[in-house]
């Protein structure tokens, strides 16, 4: 990895990585592609702040990606950071997505066409279930209620499909009281 | 005319903006709603509109970019997109400069501790939402528990191999 003189992030890196992830992210799975390239493969941010950006991402209003892409580009490289990771996870695809719109409209009616789709996307879905469950396996971190959390939002809002904003209230209430019965157990 | 349209567009996209809890899916429906009212495309565009946005790379909020295209052109597309992102990227800005400042403080160690098998398991529902969303057959369920192991087995794999490999899997089973 090439850093600047200062060791900071090169702008030039972070458009490139992000325009990447904006146009090979097929079928979804975006946020398990930030993971990869910003926690796996490049010592940018550890397992412990990328699930704190990405629960800040999720919380507030918006694509959840983007918001994560812009905190991490501030991290990195500060305002211009944030806005040219955020232009380059954008524009591009943006720019396919509507010629793709333009151009081949009728063949997304095909049943091969749709399948393929249909696969891809399920390939996308393993993805980030396997950030997912890595994710959940940082933040226990030895102990057994954050397995709970993670499990019974899973179940809430993947399985059974309860409201977001009042699931996600209650599981964040829930997970502050066992978080804080475990360290007083432990004193 | 050309003008009330791109009007209209910024007025259905930016508030709609800070009201996306839960990622883009959750103003799906409304998007529809307001793209048929204004008489922008059909019921059957708008699906095949909302297809092409899951299909495609890039996050499933491009969505708005599409319908802007369909309402008035490339004008369009950009003037909807801007709409969508702006405002939310602009409080996640302030919000992270914000969070950013409480770095190390005992509260925020303890609320990201707390919080952070919510995140995970937020991430893995939407996943499981994404799967369920689908025709949800044996084969597309089979085809992410596979990508599941192999992304477990080998985190730093190449996703456009695996992705490549689903997607023929798809077509050939489905």
């Amino acid at each position: 990895m090439n850093l600047e003189a200062d060791g900071r992030v090169p702008l030039r890196e972070l458009a490139l990585l992000f325009g990447r992830i904006g146009l090979l992210s097929f079928g979804g799975g975006l946020t398990a592609w930030v993971h990869r390239e910003t926690v796996v493969r490049r010592p940018w941010l550890d397992d412990k702040e990328f699930l704190s950006a990405l629960m800040l991402a999720q919380i507030l209003p918006g694509s959840n990606v983007v918001n994560l892409t812009i905190y991490i580009g501030r991290r990195l490289r500060g305002p211009v950071g944030a806005l040219v990771s955020v232009v380059a996870l954008l524009v591009p695809p943006m720019a396919l997505v509507v010629v793709i719109a333009a151009l081949c409209a009728s063949l997304m009616a095909d049943a091969t066409v749709h399948h393929a789709l249909e696969g891809v996307a399920a390939g996308a879905a393993g993805m980030t279930l396997s950030v997912g469950v890595r994710s959940l396996r940082a933040a226990m971190g030895g102990r057994v209620w954050p397995l709970a959390v993670g499990v019974g939002v899973v179940a809430a809002i993947g399985l059974m499909r309860w409201p977001l904003v009042p699931t996600v209230a209650a599981a964040a209430l829930a997970a502050f009281a066992l978080a804080w019965r475990a360290r007083t157990h432990a004193r | 005319m050309r003008a009330s349209v791109l009007w209209d567009l910024a007025a259905v996209f930016a508030p709609l903006s800070l009201l996306a809890f839960g990622g883009g899916q959750s103003i799906v429906a409304d998007i529809d709603h307001q793209a048929l009212a204004h008489g922008w495309m059909t019921q059957a565009q708008f699906v095949d509109l909302f297809a092409i946005s899951r299909a495609a790379p890039g996050p499933g909020a491009l969505l708005a970019t599409l319908v802007g295209w369909k309402a008035a052109g490339w004008v369009g597309a950009a003037v909807a997109s801007l709409a969508l992102f702006v405002p939310s990227s602009l409080l996640a800005y302030a919000m992270a400069a914000l969070w950013r400042r409480f770095d190390g403080h005992p509260a925020a160690h303890a609320i990201e501790t707390a919080l952070a098998p919510v995140a995970a398991g937020l991430l893995a529902a939407g996943a499981v939402a994404v799967v369920r969303a689908s025709s949800g057959s044996l084969v597309v369920w089979a085809i992410a528990g596979v990508a599941l192991a192999i992304f477990m087995a080998r985190p730093k794999l190449n996703p456009l191999a695996v992705l490549a490999a689903a997607g023929a899997a798809g077509a050939l089973l489905g």
